[in-house]
């Protein structure tokens, strides 16, 4: 059994020794030496997609995100200061041992992806319509400001505030629920107020809304 | 349910203790959630171990490697209860007393960029049933040497893999190395015939294959398996007798996959064509040739909170023994499963074992499961057989089983 145990011990060690990766396709999250772009292909897209267009709604859409969001919210998970579900199951554990130049890279790979809506369609349903409504007017006899004053008026995002154009609706409803209900996402203070008094119809149009909204 | 099943009361106060012990380190899970640093629900659907997510998928395929090297260490441990509708006073497990089945250790990690592994050794009371006095050996063990070439256009994940049980390699839950009755101890399909696919060379070969997964939409592999004997026995040592089989015999495997919104889909096909000496104690005596061929599918809905996975599974077994007769085996399995917030859950699994010498096992095995912490899984299943030919009692639904377990993992 000795002689099996050794035999099959020298076999690995050469093997890996000999057919080792380099930095280029490795999916080593604590070497500081890979860079952003390769975590990106080997790892956040299994998750997130190439090009940052995740297929299921579970996980958000980082194709076009705003450089300036995408580090802050990385150091939100690094620094478990994002509480809420989606952030600690995933992304605590990823983000533990990236560095900021990797952060940084990760960032830029991601903001130039081209982001794909939902579903974009020629002409708005009703309730997009409601939701563009949401989005640009606000609900003024509720005090709720438009979301288009800081996110643009394409959604496009601006610095640390989002983009919000080609997110998955699910993704929307669950996130302003959480700055709604919770004190989950404390970096985003500023939406539990904001959204404190949108009703579920309103969360449902804007987020249907943006889902299929396109930047031009 | 107090008069139907006493013994459920002492298991949960036998269970306590081991729950309080894992909610005191909430961050105790074990070595691959350790390497990710991810809770479990990143790779099991709903938290439901085994059962794998697409990124789970993706994990296995690209070698156990995502992440950073940690103590690649973790345990398991079942305690169960069967209550046979009819026990068999000889059977100690039939009575619905408290059991310790099984522990594992696990040695299960990234060892370099390329190379990973999940190898398990388990310990067992097995036939010393109702005590603590039992055996180790090795259980389910896949290394992996994996690569992946992926740019904006094209993504190619290929590797070469060592394993010990024909299908443990799979990353879908419609094989029946991690298809129903994964649970240790649990009831299983009876006492039907089934196919050598299904757990006949479970550790006792050794296989090595290669692989490639193509745009997340193509799996194809090919696998040889030999007698895991010799320096392979490290791979089946101990399991209580080694079945020879002749030469290298060749496990094929093809996968279609699609993902769309929070949808998945695969629909496979499995190959295993296998030569069994005759004489298991002669290797020179003419072999028994057993040619599996298996359609399979599984979907699979993962929206927060809730999930669904469901998959069927049919093996057509043509058998040409060495005395000059034959038999033909057939296996049909069907598994859905249900979880809400990765706690609470509900699976329906049915089973048909069915060969031409008129043995035949079919049933029903319905179960609900909670799953207070990450790590720790309580189920209830009800096994309803409709025909059990070969089993302890003549009318099959004398066999109905009652099965309690606690599996928990750190």
């Amino acid at each position: 059994m000795k002689t099996v145990s050794i035999t099959l011990a020298l076999l690995l060690a050469a093997f890996g020794a000999g057919c080792s990766t380099t930095a280029e396709r490795s999916r080593n999250l604590a070497d500081p030496s890979v860079s952003g772009k390769t975590l990106a292909l080997q790892v956040c897209s299994n998750c997130h997609g190439v090009d940052g267009n995740s297929v299921n709604p579970n996980f958000p859409k980082l194709s076009g995100q705003q450089k300036e969001y995408f580090v802050a919210q990385m150091k939100e998970f690094k620094g478990h200061d994002r509480l809420d579900p989606e952030g600690f199951e995933y992304m605590w554990g990823i983000s533990r041992s990236l560095t900021e130049k990797q952060i940084d890279e990760l960032a830029s790979y991601f903001s130039q992806q081209k982001n794909n809506p939902d579903q974009a369609g020629d002409t708005l349903t009703q309730r997009e319509s409601a939701g563009k409504f949401v989005f640009e007017q606000g609900v003024a006899a509720r005090n709720i400001p438009p979301c288009s004053t800081c996110h643009g008026a394409e959604a496009a995002g601006n610095g640390t505030f989002p983009r919000l154009a080609g997110q998955h609706a699910d993704y929307i409803v669950k996130q302003l629920n959480v700055f709604q209900r919770t004190d989950e996402r404390p970096e985003g203070a500023i939406m539990k107020v904001i959204a404190h008094d949108l009703t579920s119809g309103n969360i449902e149009n804007v987020a249907a809304y943006l889902s299929s909204h396109t930047t031009k | 349910m107090r008069l139907l099943f006493p013994p459920l009361r002492g298991l949960l106060l036998a269970a306590l203790p081991v729950a309080l012990l894992v909610a005191s380190n909430a961050h105790a899970v074990p070595s691959f959630a350790r390497q990710t640093g991810q809770n479990c629900v990143a790779c099991h659907a709903g938290g439901q171990f085994p059962e794998l997510t697409p990124y789970g998928r993706m994990f296995k395929l690209t070698g156990y490697t995502i992440g950073q090297r940690t103590l690649p260490l973790s345990v398991m441990a079942v305690v169960n209860a069967n209550k046979v509708k009819v026990d068999d006073p000889a059977d100690k497990t039939t009575t619905g007393a408290l059991t310790f089945a099984t522990a594992s250790v696990f040695l299960a990690g990234k060892i370099s960029d390329n190379i990973g592994a999940f190898t398990q050794v388990t310990f067992d009371t097995t036939p010393n049933i109702g005590t603590f006095s039992g055996r180790s050996h090795p259980d389910n063990m896949d290394i992996r040497y994996a690569d992946r070439l992926i740019d904006d256009n094209s993504d190619l994940i290929y590797g070469l893999m060592l394993n010990n049980n024909p299908g443990v390699q799979d990353v879908f839950h419609s094989v029946p190395a991690w298809g129903p009755a994964t649970v240790p101890g649990s009831t299983g399909a009876g006492a039907g015939a089934a196919p050598i696919l299904d757990g006949g060379l479970g550790q006792q070969a050794a296989g090595i294959g290669a692989y490639a997964y193509w745009n997340r939409t193509l799996y194809a592999e090919i696998t040889g398996y030999k007698t895991g004997d010799g320096v392979f026995s490290i791979l089946t040592h101990g399991n209580g007798g080694q079945t020879y089989i002749k030469g290298t015999n060749p496990y094929v495997r093809l996968a279609l996959t699609k993902e769309w919104g929070p949808h998945n889909v695969m629909l496979g096909l499995t190959h295993f064509d296998v030569r069994q000496y005759s004489d298991q104690t002669d290797l020179t005596s003419p072999t028994d040739h057993y040619r599996d061929n298996g359609i399979d599918a599984q979907y699979q809905y993962l929206l927060d909170p809730y999930t669904v996975t469901a998959t069927v599974a049919r093996i057509h077994e043509n058998i040409d023994y060495a005395a000059g007769n034959s038999d033909t085996v057939n296996s049909l399995r069907a598994k859905a499963s249900f979880t809400y917030q990765a706690k609470y859950g509900a699976t329906l699994s049915y089973f048909s074992l069915t060969n031409t010498l008129g043995e035949e096992s079919k049933g029903w095995t319905p179960e609900v499961f909670w799953t207070p912490l990450q790590n720790v899984r309580l189920g209830l299943q009800y096994t309803l057989f409709n025909k059990d030919q070969a089993g302890a009692n003549p009318n099959a639904r004398d066999n109905n089983t009652l099965f309690f377990y606690v599996w928990g993992a750190y």
